[in-house]
């Protein structure tokens, strides 16, 4: 039986044919608009992609990886094409994996996350397309407490996902909060850039682990 | 030509749509062969089918969010290129942030009586280059993560590659989360509220597999709303 690759195969054909599509579909506009003859010269394009790689160039590299181990393959296809990954796209993962049973690091946990992944787009594309034509309608006369409640859905959601992952090893769900929370505030106060902080927790998360590990095992 | 005719015209809208277009079709496409993959495998249509409703009832609150921004955005850039750009890679910020980089090489600033159709051009250039160096990155990175992975867990101990993966999420999700702790008490209650009622939910009301699908979506609505009520 050798199906584990034949799937990982076509993910990643699936995965490169519809990211490609997605690339020609993400200049389309562009296009268009230059076809009526409304376009920044050759020059400026460069000085565009120069200031776009200096502001988000690290941001590029940087979450594609450190996601990886959350969405496994299929999920990074569909979530680097959609987006919001830490909000939206990670949260609906991890409750599928969960509500289905399936732990992460298998070849179940991987099918789930994709599901989840997919599922979570029809909701989003449904959600953010409908708000589009009617919020304007909308937003206006949402009270007050509505709006200031949204401006809370960051620090919610990271909590929730936070102790449901942190139930798959308690002791590393432990350790790397506090490690997380003096690094993000040493950083803060020393003024290093957000992408090493990115790092910096995610490989005090997996010493925590090695440390772990190497406990129990003795 | 006028902005606010072609930042809203019929062709506007169809050429942003294609990107809509293939997002749909790309879910739909990996859906099915996760599910056809599931069978395959053994993994009961009853579990995957609670897995698709817990991410669906958990993708709600998150969509919701941005709508404030939305409106915003449409002001500015007109609906068709909101419409895309929000269900596209880069967060709201991060397109509002990019376009108003763009629009400064052409000279002019976002929101002045300037912004005529050429800066608009600038805005949509930049957007695409922006939300094209994640698109790059993951069609040149995946398959080679996908490899590495392989080789890692063929050479190395089963248990300990399960334990570096929960300990590179928890980094992530820490990292994220940490963030959000340290800045101000309304934020920190927030999030310990909506873990609380996460914990409470899978510990205490184990037995109930449908309140496990909401979990994360109660946690969260309990997180908001408490804070917004409090602080």
């Amino acid at each position: 039986m050798n199906s584990g690759a034949d799937y990982n195969d076509k993910v990643i054909r699936l995965g490169i044919i519809t990211t490609v599509a997605g690339l020609v579909a993400n200049f389309i506009p562009a296009g268009y608009l230059a076809m009526i003859g409304v376009s920044p010269s050759l020059e400026d394009i460069v000085r565009i992609l120069i200031v776009a790689a200096t502001a988000f160039g690290v941001g590029w590299i940087v979450q594609p990886l450190s996601f990886y181990s959350l969405l496994g393959a299929g999920g990074s296809y569909i979530a680097w094409l959609c987006g919001n990954v830490a909000d939206i796209r990670a949260p609906a993962a991890t409750m599928a994996q969960k509500a289905a049973d399936a732990e992460p690091g298998t070849k179940e946990g991987e099918i789930m996350t994709t599901i989840g992944i997919a599922s979570s787009v029809f909701v989003s594309v449904t959600i953010i397309t409908l708000f589009t034509f009617v919020g304007a309608h909308i937003v206006p006369i949402l009270p007050k407490f509505v709006t200031k409640a949204f401006g809370y859905i960051l620090p919610a959601v990271f909590g929730a996902v936070y102790v449901e992952l942190a139930g798959k090893n308690l002791k590393v769900g432990l350790g790397t909060i506090i490690l997380a929370v003096i690094i993000s505030w040493g950083s803060k106060v020393v003024g290093i850039p957000g992408w090493l902080v990115t790092i910096l927790i995610i490989l005090a998360g997996i010493v925590v682990a090695r440390i772990v590990y190497t406990l129990e095992k003795r | 030509m006028d902005l606010k005719t072609v930042m809203n015209s019929p062709a506007m809208w169809i050429a942003s749509s294609i990107m809509i277009i293939v997002v749909i079709i790309q879910s739909i496409l990996f859906f099915r062969m996760a599910v056809i993959e599931a069978n395959h495998i053994g993994l009961e249509r009853r579990r995957w089918l609670a897995g698709m409703r817990a991410a669906m009832v958990t993708a709600v609150g998150p969509s919701l969010s941005p709508v404030v921004i939305l409106i915003a955005l449409i002001a500015v850039l007109g609906a068709p290129t909101t419409w895309m750009r929000m269900n596209d890679i880069g967060a709201a910020r991060t397109e509002l942030a990019m376009s108003a980089l763009a629009v400064k090489v052409y000279g002019v600033d976002m929101r002045s009586a300037a912004f005529d159709l050429k800066a608009f051009a600038y805005a949509v250039w930049g957007m695409a280059i922006n939300n094209a160096g994640w698109m790059m990155v993951t069609l040149f990175l995946t398959h080679r993560m996908s490899n590495a992975e392989k080789t890692l867990s063929e050479k190395s101990d089963a248990a300990w590659v399960k334990l570096l993966m929960v300990g590179a999420m928890l980094g992530l999700f820490g990292f994220l989360w940490s963030g959000q702790l340290i800045s101000g008490m309304d934020k920190v209650f927030a999030g310990a509220a909506a873990a609380v009622t996460m914990l409470a939910i899978s510990h205490l009301f184990k037995s109930y597999p449908r309140l496990q699908e909401l979990a994360l979506g109660i946690a969260m609505l309990v997180g908001m709303f408490a804070t917004a009520a409090l602080f």
